[in-house]
């Protein structure tokens, strides 16, 4: 799907190790190790949904080298997709799981159809709720 | 606040251990400048600049580590480059353990106390995704933060595994950080409250776990591999007395990073004494460098 869907070269998938775990899909840049493991690498497809879903921190990593299927959004456009909002939008992408990029950068992953874009930003990733913040050692 | 004096007096046993101690006890009652990583996994140092530029926000480098950022604002979390993963929020001597450890690609590397991850993530930047980065967390509650941050930072080389240190499972590493379970008295001056919580007691209960995750750390290294052990704490039962206690299977290595200034560790401290290769430790206090408080220790195994 990363070289069909988004033209991705694939250099950028060579090496790595593709684990299903669930209904996702995980990737790993090694071998993974001989020991008990809660998750081992990155989790980069959903395949709850069909078709296949992207997950945002793949596209984060990978997206900004997709040649096709991406949209770039401008400065209120990209405030939308941050709140986790839909909004109409014309672009030359076809219907599905598109990469969403502002200034050159990955915001993450939406979903195109019939002339709108769908925000797939994790909740927990939107930008109204703030963000994880270091918490050190609290042992307390 | 009497809570905070009580807590502060917890400080005055140090009164000739730190340099310049009223300068120390001034400091703590400000705030800690913003610091955070740029993830080069996602983004490069000239990028995030540009963007940071572009949206007004002032910054300056840090003089002793490329990849650390100060930032002039105060909400990092609602920024764009936090949401694609481009930035890390992590106080500049939360860095430090790291870079000494120094992990390099291809290697294996064990995180053996990880959660939140600053630590984790910074390993697998260093080790540019390649390699097999291990990070063990006892914690259910505290793997959740752990996963995400990984996730978040875009790391393809981390395993993250639930033991207690103590007890991890037989294999071999090239380096292993041991950012240990401590008082974190260092954090004070993100949070007071970490003073009342002190005591003693406290400090020795720790140093017992302490000691014993590091015994573990070094027989999971191979022979010449490093182990890091770093703690935000200035208990010196929580620093050089544990460090003390493995000098029979590792050798101590100098901690110095130019640009960065900080103390040596104690050879003695309260009448015991601990050898003079433990000035080769690193004690970093807030007001040498306005920053918070850490303590490192770079050991080789014989
Ligand atoms: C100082 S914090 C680690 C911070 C982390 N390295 C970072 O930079 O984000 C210490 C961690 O050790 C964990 N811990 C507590 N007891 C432990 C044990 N017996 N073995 C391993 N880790 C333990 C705690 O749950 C805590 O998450």
């Amino acid at each position: 799907m990363w070289a069909d869907r988004f033209g991705l070269p694939p250099e950028v998938l060579s090496g790595l190790a593709f684990l299903r775990r669930g209904r996702m899909i995980w990737a790993f840049s090694g071998q993974p190790p001989d020991l008990p493991c809660e998750t081992v690498g990155l989790r980069i497809m959903s395949l709850r949904e069909s078709p296949w879903k992207p997950t945002t921190n793949a596209l984060q990593l990978w997206g900004r080298q997709a040649t096709r299927n991406a949209i770039h959004l401008e400065e209120e456009e990209t405030r939308r997709y941050v709140a986790g909002e839909t909004q109409e939008l014309k672009a030359e992408v076809e219907d599905g799981y598109v990469v969403v990029l502002y200034q050159g950068e990955v915001l993450g992953c939406g979903l195109y159809a019939r002339g709108r874009l769908i925000s797939q930003l994790p909740k927990e990733r939107r930008m109204d709720e703030g963000g994880q913040e270091e918490c050190g050692c609290d042992m307390g | 606040m009497a809570a905070q004096v009580v807590g502060m007096q917890h400080l005055e046993r140090y009164r000739d251990m730190i340099p310049d101690f009223d300068e120390f006890l001034q400091i703590l009652a400000t705030p800690l400048p913003l610091t955070v990583r740029v993830n080069l996994l996602k983004t490069t140092a000239n990028r995030l600049k540009e963007h940071l530029d572009r949206a007004g926000i002032g910054y300056s480098e840090l003089r002793w580590y490329p990849y650390g950022l100060r930032l002039e604002m105060d909400r990092p979390g609602r920024m764009l480059e936090h949401l694609m993963g481009h930035i890390y929020p992590q106080e500049e001597m939360s860095m430090v353990p790291v870079a000494v450890l120094s992990p390099r690609p291809g290697e294996s590397v064990l995180d053996i106390c990880a959660a939140p991850g600053s630590k984790t993530t910074q390993i697998s930047m260093h080790m540019e995704n390649r390699g097999l980065a291990v990070a063990n967390e006892p914690s259910a509650a505290r793997i959740v933060p752990l996963r995400a941050n990984c996730e978040r930072m875009g790391a393809l080389n981390v395993a993250v595994t639930k033991f207690d240190g103590r007890h991890f499972p037989r294999y071999q590493f090239d380096r292993v950080l041991v950012d240990a379970p401590c008082s974190s008295q260092g954090m004070a001056r993100k949070d007071l409250k970490v003073l009342d919580r002190y005591s003693v007691k406290r400090s020795l209960d720790l140093h017992r776990l302490q000691v014993e995750i590091l015994h573990r750390a070094i027989s999971l290294v191979r022979p010449g591999g490093v182990v890091v052990y770093s703690t935000c704490t200035y208990a010196p039962e929580e620093n050089e007395a544990v460090v003390a206690r493995v000098l029979d299977r590792a050798r101590l290595e100098d901690v110095a990073l130019s640009g960065l200034s900080g103390s040596p560790g104690l050879e003695e401290w309260e009448g015991t004494d601990y050898g003079g290769e433990l000035k080769r430790c690193a004690r970093y206090y807030p007001h040498q460098n306005n920053t918070g408080g850490f303590f490192v220790a770079k050991l080789i195994k014989t």
